[in-house]
């Protein structure tokens, strides 16, 4: 098959198959059969993502597919695809998730009120990922990445009615200070644009700096080094910047994790798959694809570039421990997977970012060398991807099936939900880097990265991601007691129905067990499986174990409510979002609106410029008072004045 | 073909003098002598600028038709004479004849002028007479001067004189170069040499006025360009800035004016100022032959879009108001509102500055067509009335559908193409 005919299909199908229920909105009947259709489309992408995985080439230059159409005529910006190995694998992962979700999304979303922009929007978002995924040019994933944004908007924003509590995010009239805590829909899709927005401008003039310094925009082809080299120190840093504003800001790292969180309001679905799995791991995803090319461990000679990577460590670490930290405090489900998400989140740029000082031992991948820590901060973010979604896609079935986005469930519920129940505990210890399973071996290879930079002495990124880890453990442990054994006692259960929602997250978890599996037959992964036999990644593992067991016995400790309450209004982060960054936002807007308008309307309208215009109109005028002697002597003046001045130019020239 | 282009104007002038003199006894006769000569004169032209002159020419005509004067007729014949000296100096190589044409267009406004119903109006004619004797005689002395400079007749010396190096041809030449753009902007009043336009626009007759204003403006700009690129010297680039400054005083003082005046002729004679200006910035390009027919063809088309927009309006003034609309089209049409006549002189205009890279000139020519807006809008609602069936709006249909020629062929290549042509006869003027 040709290659851009599978492109196409990948592409395509997906938006394709969700124009009829678009065009369809109006008919109840049509709005309730056409859905089958969207997901169909989506697997149609499964298969050719799948297609690209086994056929296409793996190594460069052959894996690179340059379109024979030229997009922007001699900018040298075109279509460029690359199937390497982070895009094949995040391809697959990507429509697979989004195959999974869709299914559960059937049984999830029917009865809804706007099927038609949930659908269209849901595989949108597919369409934009894979094109993200799979570009090689930094201006056509930007296009992908702005089409990340635009669905997420739409799909936080779904029931823009704010009319169903269940869908906000906080205890409704609960104040803190001067703002409520509490966030309808209508809100959280709000945020989240305008915080996306703030990262893209930079990072869109990131993109434009790199296209005029380095001549290409593949980020396969660009000479890295040589770009950071003519742009010095300052320039490095400065770029790096505002690349990196789009992609903290799209993975919500601190200071910019507000929006995640009140990204709950959108549907479970959209919450599992765009803000767990894939497109807030897309700023994980692109970090780790530049870094893979950057290869910043062999540019140790470049000034600046250091300051750049330990910067994102700290980002990410930090993020990654204030994630876990404020989801020891809270109760909502999802907001609690929000949480953690971003801590994950936080430990693929931190450990991507590691790579930097990692020079050994470097991996041969598909004839590629790279760090291991890039590799683990990938395959950290497939397993957490698959995971994640899974409890994402659970807890979608518990609001269901208790009808409230609180916490609830004891064991007396969670008999009545078993494949539920095991799917959570499945989900949360092959998540958390519980020995023997799937993020064990993961984690291992991160604490043995985080270890090596003891020798760079640095020793606070270990202890940070040993933190981490412990918390992260707790509070998965402490969501899954919560829900099925340690809850109150459910005051509504509605248990019928919800196959297609088990499918879909049995399938997604499913999946867990292949990758365990393809962790021990993989031989870029290798280096996991002889991290995971060390003592000491045993031991942390045994700790997390632990901790594991611990919260699963107590989930709740009452004595420590104050500083729950502290970490569930997430550390007053919300102030810096909605109180702090409007007051800038008004004084701004004040200053135009009582000096700036005044001094443009004082210059323009009233002041200088109609006084200048009436001084020389004035003038103008007093020249005609109707004498002709008058005029004559006008006339003759300039003349013999001009003339006086050609004379003395004259003069000039004629020395 | 030379033989038979002299022959035809022969003929032409004949036929006017005879229709002159018929006009006394039958004042139709003069009207039908111009005609029949203008009509002569379209084979004097290339094809589409003799259009243009003779519709111009014709609805001149027209209009003094409404004009019970006391000349009886003889009017139409200067009109006529005009006219033909228009169109003559399209093909004319030689430049005694480029001076005679200057002359013929300008002496007949000395009478016409002065042409009002019941007695000569003699305080218009002294001031305007006034002005274009020495405006005439500056020309002239400037274009002998130019030649001089450029061949060195008279100076003994046979220096074919491009000016390089020897310096005394560089003063000569810088001092011809100024008399004569002197002489051209007193003659079609160009600031700060204006002081003319609003007193004898406002005094005057509107009918004779808008010959002034209309088919007198086109010779001296010719003639000017015709004299100013061949004799153009290696510090000809330098001194361009003169006229460049003196196009930019115009613009600002006409539409500055124009705003704040109330009176409809003024408004126009201002205007007039300001349209002059636009037409003078293109003087920068003479001396980069491969632009100059760009300036050309703007320049031409902003006389023409200038000449027929006033017709229309003191048409309008003297009817006492035309049909709205048609105000309102050669109110956009000044504006420079696409696809009118106006809009494609100022951007062929735009066009030959910018390759001269006189931005500052650009960016100022943009801005007084942004400021001259609200005076044309509040001009063409003054004037503008219902619809009457009379000479006036007859008058004002045709103006209107000369600026909506460029409608009809959109894009202007063959304006542009015949200018070439135009262009290439320039460097034989000597």
């Amino acid at each position: 098959m040709n290659e851009w005919v599978v492109f196409a299909l990948l592409f395509l199908s997906p938006v394709v198959s969700s124009i009829p229920i678009v065009l369809l909105y109006k008919s109840r009947t049509w709005t309730a059969r056409l859905p089958y259709l969207s997901v169909f489309g989506i697997f149609i992408s499964v298969l050719m993502s799948l297609y690209i995985f086994f056929n296409f080439p793996a190594e460069l230059p052959d894996c690179r597919f340059v379109s024979p159409y030229t997009w922007i005529p001699g900018t040298g910006i075109d279509i460029v695809l690359i199937t390497d190995y982070l895009s094949r694998y995040m391809g697959v992962i990507t429509a697979l998730i989004a195959f999974f979700i869709g299914l559960y999304g059937l049984d999830y979303m029917r009865g809804d009120y706007r099927p038609a922009w949930y659908w269209f929007f849901f595989n949108l978002f597919t369409a934009s990922m894979l094109l993200v995924v799979y570009s090689d040019n930094l201006f056509l994933l930007f296009v992908g990445w702005e089409g990340l944004g635009a669905a997420s908007w739409g799909l936080i924003g779904h029931w823009f009615r704010d009319d169903d509590e269940i869908a906000y995010v906080g205890v409704p009239a609960r104040k803190v200070g001067p703002l409520e805590f509490c966030w309808p829909p209508s809100f959280g899709g709000w945020r989240a644009i305008s915080t996306i927005r703030f990262g893209d401008v930079p990072m869109f003039f990131a993109i434009a700096a790199i296209w005029l310094f380095a001549g290409n925009l593949n980020i396969s082809e660009i000479a890295w080094g040589e770009l950071f080299m003519k742009l010095g120190a300052a320039g490095t840093i400065i770029l790096c910047s505002m690349l990196l504003m789009g992609l903290f800001t799209k993975s919500a790292q601190v200071p910019f994790s507000e929006w995640l969180m009140t990204a709950m309001t959108g549907p479970t679905t959209v919450s599992a798959l765009l803000h767990s799995a894939t497109m807030v791991a897309a700023g994980a995803y692109v970090f780790i694809k530049l870094t893979w090319y950057i290869q910043p461990w062999t540019l140790h000679s470049v000034p600046g570039l250091d300051v750049v990577y330990l910067f994102v460590l700290f980002v990410g670490l930090l993020s990654g421990l204030y994630g876990a930290l404020v989801a020891t405090g809270m109760l909502e489900r999802k907001v609690l997977l929000a949480a953690s998400t971003m801590s994950s989140l936080g430990l693929m740029f931190g450990s991507a970012a590691a790579s930097y000082w990692i020079t050994e031992p470097l991996m041969s991948v598909c004839g590629w060398e790279v760090s291991l820590a890039v590799l683990v901060a990938f395959w950290y973010l497939a397993v957490h991807a698959f995971a994640k979604a899974s409890l994402f896609l659970v807890s979608g079935h518990l609001i269901h099936a208790t009808h409230t986005r609180f916490s609830v469930g004891n064991l007396e519920f969670s008999s009545k939900m078993k494949v539920t129940f095991a799917i959570t505990v499945i989900a949360t210890t092959f998540l958390v880097g519980m020995p023997p399973f799937t993020a064990y071996w993961v984690k291992s290879a991160m604490d043995e990265v985080m270890e090596h930079l003891l020798h760079e002495g640095m020793l606070l990124p270990l202890i940070l991601l040993l933190a981490t880890s412990l918390t992260y453990s707790a509070i998965l442990a402490r969501f899954t007691s919560l829900n099925f054994i340690k809850g109150e006692k459910p005051k509504h259960e509605h248990l019928e129905g919800g196959n297609l929602m088990k499918l879909g997250y049995v399938l997604m978890a499913s999946v867990l067990f292949i990758l365990w599996y393809l962790i021990f037959v993989s031989e870029e992964t290798e280096k996991f499986v002889h991290a995971g036999y060390v003592s000491t990644s045993l031991l942390v593992g045994i700790a997390i174990l632990v901790a594991y067991l611990g919260a699963i016995y107590k989930p709740r400790i009452y004595s420590l409510s104050a500083i729950g309450t502290f970490f569930n209004d997430r550390m007053y982060l919300p102030y810096l979002n909605d109180y702090i960054i409007p007051r800038i936002g008004f004084f701004v807007a004040h200053l135009v609106h009582h000096y700036g308008n005044r001094a443009i309307d004082g210059f323009f309208n009233t002041k200088v410029m109609p006084g200048l215009f009436g001084l020389i109109s004035r003038g103008i005028r007093a020249i005609q008072t109707g004498y002709l002697a008058r005029y004559i002597r006008i006339v003759l003046g300039v003349v013999m004045f001009i003339l006086i001045l050609v004379s003395i130019g004259g003069v000039h020239l004629w020395l | 073909m030379a033989v038979t282009v002299n022959t035809l104007a022969i003929v032409a002038l004949v036929i006017l003098v005879l229709g002159a003199a018929g006009s006394f006894k039958f004042r139709p006769l003069g009207f039908i002598g111009a005609l029949i000569a203008i009509f002569i004169g379209l084979a004097l032209c290339p094809f589409y600028y003799g259009i243009f002159i003779f519709l111009i020419a014709l609805v001149n005509l027209l209009s003094l038709v409404a004009l019970q004067d006391i000349i009886k007729g003889v009017d139409y014949c200067l009109v006529g004479l005009m006219a033909l000296a228009t169109m003559y100096i399209f093909t004319s190589h030689d430049f005694a004849m480029v001076l005679a044409a200057l002359v013929l267009v300008s002496v007949p406004t000395y009478i016409l002028v002065m042409l009002r119903e019941g007695k000569a109006n003699t305080e218009v004619g002294i001031k305007y007479i006034t002005f274009m004797v020495l405006a005439t005689l500056m020309f002239l002395t400037g274009a002998l001067i130019l030649v001089y400079a450029h061949t060195g007749i008279g100076s003994g010396s046979t220096a074919a004189g491009a000016g390089a190096g020897a310096g005394g041809f560089s003063y000569i030449y810088a001092l011809g170069y100024v008399l004569l753009v002197l002489g051209l902007s007193l003659e079609v009043g160009v600031a700060p040499l204006h002081e003319w336009v609003p007193d004898v626009f406002t005094a005057g007759d509107p009918i004779p006025i808008s010959i002034i204003a209309s088919l007198a403006k086109i010779v001296p700009f010719l003639a000017a360009m015709w004299i100013l690129i061949p004799t153009s010297t290696a510090i000809t680039p330098s001194i361009v800035m003169f006229t460049a400054v003196l196009a930019a005083i115009s613009m600002f003082s006409g539409n500055i004016g124009a705003l704040t005046a109330r009176e409809p002729a003024r408004v126009l004679a201002y205007s007039t100022v300001a349209n002059m200006g636009y037409v003078l910035s293109c003087f920068v390009v003479i001396v980069k032959p491969e632009y100059v027919f760009y300036a050309v063809v703007g320049g031409l088309l902003m006389l023409f879009a200038n000449g027929v927009g006033k017709i229309g309006f003191f048409n309008a003034i003297k009817g006492e108001g035309a049909f709205s609309p048609l105000m309102y089209l050669l109110a956009f049409s000044f504006i420079g509102m696409p696809p009118l006549m106006g809009f494609w002189g100022k951007l062929y205009i735009l066009f030959s500055i910018a390759k001269m890279e006189y931005f500052w000139l650009v960016a100022i020519l943009v801005i007084n067509s942004a400021i001259s807006i609200p005076y044309y809008i509040r001009l063409a609602g003054e004037l503008g009335a219902p619809w009457r069936m009379n000479l006036t709006n007859f008058i004002c249909i045709i103006a209107v559908m000369v600026t909506l020629l460029t409608v009809l062929f959109v894009p202007v290549d063959w304006f542009v193409n015949n200018i070439v042509s135009i262009v290439h006869t320039l460097g034989v003027v000597l």
